[in-house]
């Protein structure tokens, strides 16, 4: 999330290549568009400032285009204009939409109290029963009510925390709505956005991101909150001398609500499945379109999850998916080229603005053309570098097919016949393994594609790989890692990565080069050999059974760890080969498990302890990944 | 040697050194004579003499003797330069450049580093013979000479300017043996400490070691094609070093290869080939070069200073220390190497002595006062100058190594406090250590100056280190590890790091940009050893599982100042790859085990008050 919000603030400033077809949007906007700021009564009497931009245009009836944030609806001043024309966005005024952004309740300039993702309240019996549905409603209502000159259809989409606001927008149920589109929408922050994955908390983007944005705020306000002062810009050794968890919650004391509260629930808990979106997603009626990104840092696991739960809990609904080959946010960008060192072949970036988005929302709230005949799910496949439209996800004619760990580092569809083998690693919490090659702080975007050689010299990383493919080999859907392992104490984390192995010669064409690891470096990254993450997962051992009760490991029994990496769609084209590596740590984008069965958040540094770790793969205890094979 | 080929055939820097002048200057004013000079055994060495066009007075010889090629051949083309610098082409010199016995268009057959005979008969020939029947031959044919001789060369050449000094030829004046190839297998190229150095060989003798059935001009390519994109990959696949001999690769095509897998300790092979035992009762002047960053030849050159010294107490011997990379001194401009800014052109002054060094002793136009030992302090950047070498004024301070990452020291030398317990780590031949981060083809030499951080990460590594300084300290001189370790295996290799640990951002270092300088681990030095030779190098001995053992060695001369703030650090890891081959871990002759004997081991290091690991520093007082 937190990457969102920097560059939707200081992106302007990087796209200079379009200032002069901008330049002239932006007079264009002036010409043709008013701005009016207004605080919207909520039914609970509270009032949300909004900001509203309106087409002079009279000939016409408008839609409205909404998106509700915590972030921010600046610049703040009826003077004062958003930039709209530094992206996409200004084709939604060259349409004549009613363009609103809404500070949601308890943020910025609007009244009442912010809950971190407020928990959908089905009951809703008086008007003092809100939530984020309820506040959409009476906005969408006053809007239609109140706006000059609207058509009456309102549709609403948002990125990350404002693509969870969406969700909840859909779950308003007011019948002008007819839109909604959350985009990258936080979810669920224990299972996989953001927080946690698999219970395992993923302290550098939480931290980074609530030492400043969980700060109180008083009373409404422009200004917003200050960022926390680190004595070093190397992540490994900040977090690595802070140390135990609960070391970085003494840093706010009580200051961060939010935080001390994560530190209450560290298992999935009531509190944690009230804050669960989905559970909202039932009987939805607008028309949806959920985007999300293959190499989203952020959360990847919200949009296949919330797509996959308005599928199942809410049937009737016309719902769409586009997944494309992003980081979090890139495609509301002006490049969808490439990721790091990995190139996309074109900017998917344009083709999904031009060809899914805005019909998506021309046709449902202008009636703009034909029905867009838009398939279930749109899909990027990187390595192949192609869209490809599916009437159902997973597609009909995926097979699953299971491949096993074998001794000596391979991967095969043949069973381990050998009756008793493991590799086996020591997982030591002074030195973890980095999420990442380079010494820097924030975390990376381009970690999600980066070259995983680093990894695979070090003694704690197991790698498997197949040998290499002698035809194109597709993966669309869940991908299901089924490990058999044993410690030497009572609890650890599992970190399973899979990788696209390129061919020793390969090389992008000559022209198509991206920055090196995100570094402004100008030679070129070698990429023959290159091991390209296309993702990975952490499970934290103790919830293998249940994320409501954890239960500690017995040293030295062989136990089942299986849990789903991710949906994935990726093509290992002929030549290449798939590997795994599995680890125990992935620092500090993942705090560390003390590999001990002990709360983590209130575990001291003397809890820390280095443990031997098998993973097997015999004939009594195969160690297995299930690909979802594209046939 | 691999770096100075390269240096010679691509290296811009050495385009800048021919001062824009190129072969239209030296044709103008130097005239061209090939010659095939008669040795005492009959055979005929290549030699290209360049003599002065200005007949006005005589001029003395300076001379490189080369297995690298003295071409172009023929009287109509010459070299882009002459001599070590622009600066002695100017003051003219007449430049002799020979093939040595067995290279390129010299008659005979090459030997590695011809090993030294110390009493000659009238066919048996050395370098040292070679020499002195060529320098007769040019002072009695070549017009014009003044009866001296000068010698110089870098690394190999380096080795045949050492060569030249026992029962030297009395017309030879000054010698300057620069990064000299002196012993393969303790400290130059091939190995160091016993440890051998594959990534160089293999990539160096693929060249070097191709077969010549009569002289050539130029010799037909390499032994073998591999395209390396990824030497940690390449090299971990590749396996036991006897697969270096598979039909793809060496196929028993190198003479030199198999001399080096065929000598795995410092047998009779190796001691022939150790030129410093041949380095008495020398008499020509010495002047010593070496790079503090060289990776081929450093010890080369404070070794053949050293020996020279001990062995030869009255000569006029003289040592310049640098922070050169291998020959770097010899390009017009030095003053940067990778995130290191010296803020001066350090080869401006180094050109000056060379220069002086020659004309006194061959010309008698400069004045002869020079310092003993001319060296340039890192960390400072400043030169200094010693009237010996290492200072009198250093004294070795021990630095212990301590529980939980410690490292500490007692100011002024006193006998060290007591530590307790151990460290340990599993090695795992399967995940050795890389010697750099990222990925790379060839042997990257800021490895020898980079930021440790990556290492320091990994499991197999472990880091000692010091508080932050509360003054200054400088260093200058021999820098020893002294470490008591165990192992589960039966033989292990030692790599020891010192390393200067920045606080912040700071003039001379340019830290990549997005990276925090502080905490940037700035390797000062390295070094490997092997075991197995603790005791003796002609006799290797195994580890005893468990058993603690004292592993003492030298990791030559340093000069270096840690500045306030800055924090000392010492890294201890049991790989360096592929730098440095892979150690078995089992007591087996490496060249010829098999995938099998490689194993993982865990190893310790004690710092307990009975086994006092330290690394012993020369504090400057």
């Amino acid at each position: 999330m937190r990457k969102l919000l920097f560059s939707l603030l200081f992106s302007a400033g990087s796209l200079a290549g379009f200032s002069q077809g901008t330049s002239q949007d932006s007079a264009w906007i002036r010409e043709n568009y008013y701005k009016i700021e207004q605080y919207i009564p909520m039914r609970d009497g509270i009032k949300l400032f909004t900001s509203i931009y309106i087409p002079k245009d009279t000939t016409e009836q408008h839609p409205i285009l909404m998106t509700r944030t915590p972030y921010s609806c600046a610049p703040y001043g009826s003077d004062k204009w958003r930039n709209f024309t530094a992206g996409y966005l200004r084709y939604y005024l060259r349409e004549g939409y009613i363009m609103v952004t809404q500070d949601v309740r308890g943020r910025w300039m609007s009244e009442g109290q912010f809950v971190d993702v407020r928990p959908f309240n089905k009951d809703k019996k008086t008007s003092t029963d809100v939530d984020e549905a309820s506040d959409t409603y009476d906005a969408i209502d006053w809007m239609v009510k109140h706006l000059p000159h609207n058509n009456g259809k309102v549709g609403v989409f948002g990125i990350s925390y404002p693509g969870f606001y969406s969700t909840m927008a859909a779950a308003s149920g007011h019948p002008a709505l007819k839109a909604v589109s959350p985009q990258a929408p936080v979810t669920d922050w224990f299972m996989g956005d953001d927080f946690h994955h698999n219970g395992a908390f993923f302290q550098m983007d939480g931290w980074a991101f609530y030492s400043s944005f969980g700060k109180p705020r008083p009373r409404p306000t422009t200004v917003g909150p200050s960022g926390f002062d680190y004595y070093t810009k190397d992540n490994y050794k900040w977090y690595l001398e802070t140390g135990a968890i609960k070391n970085i919650l003494k840093l706010t004391g009580d200051s961060i609500a939010f935080w001390k509260e994560l530190y209450q629930h560290p298992n999935r808990d009531a509190w944690w499945q009230a804050r669960n979106a989905r559970v909202a997603m039932y009987d939805v009626k607008p028309a949806m379109l959920v985007v999300g990104g293959n190499f989203d840092a952020e959360d990847n696991f919200g949009a296949w999850n919330l797509f996959k739960a308005i599928r199942s809990q809410s049937p009737a609904t016309n719902s769409h998916l586009v997944m494309g080959p992003w980081y979090h946010g890139e495609w509301a960008s002006n490049d969808g080229t490439h990721l790091g060192n990995v190139q996309f072949g074109s900017n998917t970036s344009f083709w999904y603005q031009n060809n899914i988005e805005l019909p998506f929302f021309n046709y449902y709230l202008k009636g703009k053309g034909t029905e867009p005949k838009l398939p279930v799910a749109t899909i990027f496949f990187s390595g192949a570098n192609e869209w490809k439209q599916f009437q159902q996800w997973p597609p009909a004619d995926k097979e699953d097919q299971t491949i096993y760990l074998q001794t000596g580092g391979g991967l095969s569809e043949t069973a381990p016949s050998k009756k008793s083998d493991y590799s086996e690693y020591i997982s030591d919490p002074a030195h973890p393994v980095p999420y990442t090659e380079d010494v820097h702080f924030y975390r990376t975007r381009e970690y999600m594609t980066d070259d995983q050689r680093f990894a695979s010299r070090r003694p704690d990383v197991l790698t498997f790989q197949t040998p290499e493919f002698t035809k194109d080999f597709t993966l669309a859907g869940s991908v299901i890692a089924d490990l058999q392992v044993s410690l030497s104490s009572t609890d650890a984390d599992f970190v399973v990565k899979i990788i696209d192995v390129f061919p020793d010669d390969f090389s992008y064409e000559p022209q198509a080069k991206g920055p090196v690891r995100g570094h402004d470096q100008p030679k070129t990254y070698p990429m023959g050999g290159y091991q390209m993450l296309v993702h990975g997962e952490v499970m934290r051992g103790r919830f293998r059974e249940s994320f409501e009760k954890p239960v500690a490991f017995k040293p030295g029994k062989i136990e089942n760890v299986k849990f789903a990496v991710a949906d994935v769609a990726h093509t290992f084209k002929k030549g290449h080969r798939l590997m795994i590596q599995i680890q125990s740590s992935w620092f500090p984008l993942v705090d560390r498990n003390p590999q001990k069965f002990v709360d983590i958040y209130t575990a001291d540094d003397s809890d820390f302890t280095k443990e031997t770790i098998r993973v097997y793969h015999d004939s009594e205890h195969p160690s297995k990944i299930i690909l979802p094979v594209l046939k | 040697m691999r770096l100075i080929l390269l240096l010679v055939l691509l290296s811009p820097f050495w385009c800048c050194c021919q001062d824009r002048r190129g072969p239209d200057y030296v044709k103008s004013n130097y005239d061209k004579l090939e010659a095939y000079i008669p040795m005492r055994d009959g055979k005929k060495l290549y030699t290209a003499i360049y003599t002065p066009k200005d007949h006005s007075q005589p001029y003395p010889f300076l001379m490189e003797r080369t297995p690298y090629s003295s071409g172009p051949y023929g009287d109509t083309l010459y070299k882009g330069s002459l001599g070590p610098s622009p600066a002695l082409m100017r003051e003219k010199y007449i430049f002799v450049y020979q093939d040595v016995r067995g290279r390129y268009m010299s008659e005979g057959d090459f030997e590695e580093m011809t090993p030294a005979k110390n009493r000659r008969s009238d066919k048996q020939t050395d370098e040292s013979s070679d020499t002195w029947d060529t320098i007769d031959w040019l002072l009695k044919n070549i017009k014009n000479n003044n009866g001296r001789v000068g010698l110089w060369g870098i690394s190999y050449p380096g080795f045949y300017a050492s060569a030249s000094l026992p029962d030297a030829h009395p017309a030879i004046k000054a010698v300057s043996p620069q990064a000299p190839v002196t012993d393969e297998f303790i400290g130059d190229d091939a190995n160091h400490n016993g440890a051998f150095f594959l990534l160089d060989n293999f990539d160096f003798d693929n060249f070097f070691d191709v077969k010549r059935p009569a002289p050539v001009k130029n010799y037909s390519g390499t032994i073998f094609r591999a395209n390396i994109s990824d030497a940690y990959k390449f090299f971990l696949e590749l396996g036991p070093l006897k697969n270096t001999n598979k039909p793809e690769y060496f196929n028993h095509q190198g003479k030199i290869w198999d001399e080096y897998l065929g000598h795995s300790t410092y047998d009779a092979y190796w001691q022939a080939r150790n030129i410093r035992t041949h380095l008495k009762n020398i008499k020509p002047a010495v002047l010593v070069v070496g790079g503090w960053f060289d990776a081929e030849d450093m010890f080369g050159a404070l070794r053949t200073y050293e020996a020279i010294e001990t062995q030869s107490p009255g000569n006029d011997n003289h040592l310049i220390m640098g922070p050169w990379t291998h020959g770097a001194w010899a390009g017009k401009v030095w003053n940067k190497f990778g995130p290191l800014d010296f803020g001066m052109n350090v080869n401006d002054r180094y050109h000056e002595i060379e220069k002086k060094f020659f004309d006194h002793y061959l010309k008698d136009s400069a004045a002869g006062a020079f310092p003993e030992a001319t060296v340039f302090e890192t960390g400072t950047n400043t030169w200094k100058e010693y009237p010996t070498w290492p200072p009198a004024s250093a004294r070795p301070v021990p630095f212990i190594l301590k529980e939980k990452g410690g490292l500490s020291y007692a100011k002024g030398g006193s006998s060290p406090t007591t530590a307790n317990g151990y460290d340990e780590y599993v090695s795992d031949p399967a995940n050795p250590v890389p010697y750099i981060d990222g990925v790379r083809g060839g042997r990257d030499n800021q490895y020898i100056i980079t930021d440790q951080r990556f290492a320091a990460a990994r499991p197999d590594v472990l880091t000692y280190q010091t508080e932050p300084l509360d003054s200054p300290l400088t260093i200058t001189g021999r820098l020893k590890a002294d470490i008591f370790l165990s192992s589960t295996g039966t033989d292990a290799d030692l790599v020891v790091k010192l390393i200067d640990v920045l606080p912040g951002k700071e003039e001379g270092i340019s830290t990549p940009q997005n990276q925090d300088p502080a905490g940037y681990q700035r390797l000062v030095r390295a070094e490997v050893f092997r075991c197995k030779f603790r005791n003796s190098w002609e006799k290797p001995v195994p580890l005893v599982p468990g058993k603690v053992v004292e592993v003492k060695y030298d990791m030559n001369e340093i000069a270096h100042t840690f500045k306030k703030g800055h924090r000392i650090m010492v890294q201890v890891q049991s790989s360096w790859f592929p730098l440095v081959d892979l150690n078995p871990q089992t007591f087996v002759n490496i060249p010829t085990c098999s995938e099998s004997d490689f194993q993982k081991a865990t190893i310790r290091i004690y710092h307990d008050a009975a086994h006092p690991s330290l690394i012993m520093l020369p504090v400057l007082q």
